[in-house]
């Protein structure tokens, strides 16, 4: 890999390498602070134009679209409460009150060097240790995904706090509302009381952008109040000086720790990897107190771990030829259509292109810092219009994104209904959050849970013998479900103490 | 007044009776049941310029997904047969889902336009694996029946009905456990990681890996690996000894036939055309024309044939 390294900087550092790098990269985070346009959908979009392209230039073009849009998706996040994509959706709990408290600047500045830090150190794991982490990762099978997704579900707890009940209520109804549609194991279709269209089941990006915007744009609009001025006060990034930074960068390297991980595992993606590090930040940050309420060590925390998976999917993806998911499905069928057979071979016959594809995606990190200031401060003046003809835009622009996924009419009066449920249920103080984190981990839950029971001819117990990995991670989802209790007995004593 | 309300008459019949003359007067719709980005949709955007060309007129690729492609294929059925309108189906959206799943739609429901795509399955293990032949797997499996797992991506997929057709058809499937995946990607990972054991897919997702083929489905043995048995030399007995994952484009039911006639040459023209037939290399695709009537009758043996898989697959 290092030894083409050379020859690959030739096939980047021309005119139309570098340009496709610059204007991939924009498009991507273009497209990826639309509402409803995710990574998927804008990397399906461009493939047609790269098939025209030379091999390096079209995958190159790809994983601009793929790491400028899962940045992107932050973009909206924090300054509509509209997450592009559902990886973006721990992004608004602390990026959007930060918007509205008038610091969206500082909130993007905090999530841009997040996000620009977990994809290039994702690059950098991609370059050295790809064939390492893919046989690292064959290590985890359905047993184990089962008990990291459990340890994923505890990050309701979290991110509830205050309102426990009322989370854990919205968290089961997110994960029943990931059961609806085809059983995974016997393809028997359930809970869709004859409706052909829920065979299918619910479309999660059209529930996320229902309970997150729309439900938004219903609170604000029934809020009777003065609606002629602009939704948040935005001029632009204004990236975080670096005494800020202090006592915040561990929580930086953890964050971009767990979502190179869980990007390298099957069958989980970003949405997880950035609950999950949110997760983690909320119990060990010094600023833990503040989370929910605009603490940028939440926004660090969910966008350095989304950012961080694009490397870590590729992983996989390049070592073995095997996607893990949708968008590196997308790549290797571009390298495909280009004469590049993928495969467990991929790396050792085609050396120069892959270290071509691997330092190019560095570069493209890189500039995401540059071209993020710039699309933002192009979207400023998109702000600053009256917040009722805003609240129309965001309604208009969720719509037509979540009808461009599928093409499925049902997907819009789904959205309408997760807006109007999901304003409600605001109203009675549920946190939507959770919701949100039941319908994202639901499914892989079920199937690992459900495939585990195969494996082990239908015994629990089993899936704690001789799975070391899976049991730590059990036991430190039921210290992640204790801790909170633990420390409010402690508090108490103390409290007692000091009244003594 | 009367003389121009029966000119006007006169020029309605005239325009109707020219309609499937002057066929196609606006763009057509091909819908692919699948995301955009999919094996389905690559096919069939390659396939639609050529289509278009060869009809003289415009056609784009839309797509509607969800639901293992029935999305698409239900939102399809029943909409007027003026030609308009058409989708790719698979062998699993067509003759399958239908069958098990309580879709708008069945084997009545379409006007088969021509097939573009078969290609046969292969049953495959790792690499790595002890078995070198179909018999060694029939003799571990008896020696320790539970023991073994084979995987597909999905129930009712066609890697679901490949493994069981496979040992179904030699009678040890009850011997054997079966585990879904969510696609082929997260089962041929499990695969490589040894979870699974087998695995059924076409000759082109499997020749990725470091995979070992048992058997083909195919009526004779295949170029590419001419050691390996095909499932009736392996003793599998018919209709479980074929089988392809075909796909090809479908009309709502009731198409005219001069309409049919039209579309199904434009579809000839279009596979032969050298762009697709480039792509098809490129890709791998086995290509595979058949004409309306031939692709009629081809589908509905199918739906008849693949009845059987889904009762031995016990779906």
């Amino acid at each position: 890999m290092i030894q083409a390294l050379p020859e690959a900087m030739n096939l980047i550092l021309t005119l139309e390498g570098l340009l496709v790098l610059t204007l991939g990269t924009m498009l991507g985070i273009i497209l990826g602070a639309l509402p409803g346009i995710g990574s998927t959908v804008a990397v399906a979009m461009i493939l047609p134009f790269t098939l025209t392209m030379p091999q390096a230039p079209a995958i190159l073009l790809l994983l601009a679209i793929y790491a400028g849009s899962v940045y992107g998706g932050s973009i909206s996040a924090i300054l509509i409460n509209t997450p592009g994509t559902p990886q973006s959706a721990a992004t608004c709990l602390d990026g959007f009150p930060m918007a509205q408290r008038g610091d969206a600047g500082k909130a993007l500045g905090w999530s841009t060097i997040a996000s620009v830090t977990g994809g290039l150190t994702s690059a950098v794991v991609l370059i050295f240790a790809a064939p390492q982490l893919a046989a690292l990762a064959l290590n985890f099978g359905p047993i184990e995904t089962f008990a990291l997704i459990l340890l994923g579900l505890t990050c309701i707890v979290s991110v509830s706090e205050g309102t426990l009940v009322k989370g854990l209520m919205a968290g089961c109804l997110g994960i029943f509302l990931s059961t609806v549609g085809g059983d995974p194991i016997t393809g028997e279709a359930r809970f869709t009381f004859g409706q052909f269209q829920l065979i299918a089941g619910f479309n999660l990006l059209a529930v996320v952008i229902g309970v997150f915007a729309l439900s938004e744009v219903l609170t604000r609009a029934a809020a009777v109040r003065d609606q002629s001025h602009s939704l948040v006060a935005f001029n632009g990034i204004v990236l975080p000086k670096l005494h800020e930074w202090k006592g915040r960068i561990k929580g930086l390297i953890k964050s971009v720790a767990i979502g190179n991980g869980i990007g390298v595992l099957p069958g989980t993606g970003a949405a997880t990897a950035a609950f999950i590090s949110y997760a983690e930040a909320r119990r060990s940050s010094p600023n833990r107190d503040n989370f929910g309420k605009g603490e940028p060590d939440g926004l660090i925390a969910s966008e350095s771990a989304n950012n961080a998976v694009t490397g870590g999917a590729l992983v996989p993806t390049m070592a073995l030829g095997i996607p893990g998911d949708a968008i590196t499905a997308v790549m290797l069928a571009t390298l495909t259509l280009h004469g590049v057979t993928p495969g467990v071979r991929l790396m050792t016959e085609n050396p120069v292109l892959m270290a071509a594809i691997f330092s190019g995606f560095f570069v493209i990190n890189i500039m995401l810092l540059p071209l993020g200031m710039l699309v933002s401060r192009m979207a400023a003046p998109i702000l600053r219009i009256k917040e009722a003809y805003m609240l129309v835009m965001i309604c208009l622009l969720c719509t037509v994104g979540v009808f461009f996924v599928r093409g499925n009419p049902f997907d819009l009066l789904v959205m309408a209904l997760a807006g109007i449920i999901g304003f409600i249920l605001r109203r009675q103080g549920y946190p939507m959050a959770p919701l949100v984190i039941g319908m994202v981990l639901g499914p892989t839950l079920e199937i690992s849970l459900r495939q585990g029971l195969i494996i082990t001819d239908g015994s629990f117990t089993a899936f704690f013998i001789g799975h070391p990995i899976a049991s730590t991670l059990v036991i430190a989802a039921l210290a992640m479900l204790l801790l909170p209790a633990i420390r409010a007995v402690r508090q108490r004593r103390s409290a007692q103490r000091e009244s003594h | 007044m009367k003389h121009l309300l029966k000119t006007t008459a006169a020029a309605l019949i005239l325009i109707s009776g020219a309609a499937s003359a002057d066929y196609p007067e606006r763009p057509i719709n091909l819908v692919a049941p699948f995301n955009a980005g999919g094996g389905t949709d690559l096919l069939l955007r390659a396939f639609a310029p050529h289509f278009a060309e060869a009809l003289g007129g415009d056609a784009y690729v839309s797509n509607m997904a969800g639901g293992s492609g029935t999305v698409g294929a239900g939102a399809l059925a029943g909409q007027k047969p003026d030609g308009y309108q058409m989708g790719y189906w698979s062998v699993t959206v067509s003759t399958i889902q239908p069958q098990i799943k309580d879709v708008p739609y069945d084997v009545d429901s379409w006007t088969p336009i021509c097939s573009v795509a078969a290609s046969p399955t292969v049953l495959f293990t790792n690499a790595s694996s002890p078995f070198q032949t179909i018999e060694d797997v029939v003799a571990a499996v008896k020696a320790e029946p539970g023991k073994y797992i084979y995987g597909s991506s999905g129930p009712g997929a066609i890697t679901h009905l490949t493994t069981v057709a496979a040992f179904s058809g030699l009678g040890i499937i009850d011997d054997m456990k079966h585990l879904p995946f969510q696609g082929s990607g997260p089962a041929l990972q499990a695969m490589a990681a040894g979870t699974i054991q087998f695995f059924g897919d076409t000759e082109l997702l499997m020749t990725r890996g470091d995979f070992r083929p048992l058997m083909v489905f195919n009526s004779e043995r295949l170029a590419s690996f001419p050691d390996v048995p095909t499932a009736a030399e392996a003793g599998i007995a018919a209709p479980l000894n074929e089988l392809y994952l075909w796909g090809g484009l479908f009309a709502p039911a009731g198409v005219d036939a001069d309409i049919t006639q039209t579309l199904t040459t434009a579809c000839e023209t279009a596979m032969n055309s050298d762009g697709f037939q480039d792509f098809a290399a490129q890709t791998s695709t086995v290509l595979n024309y058949r004409n309306a009537a031939d692709f009629d009758a081809f589908f509905r043996a199918q739906y008849e044939s693949n009845a059987a898989l889904i009762d031995a697959a016990g779906l």
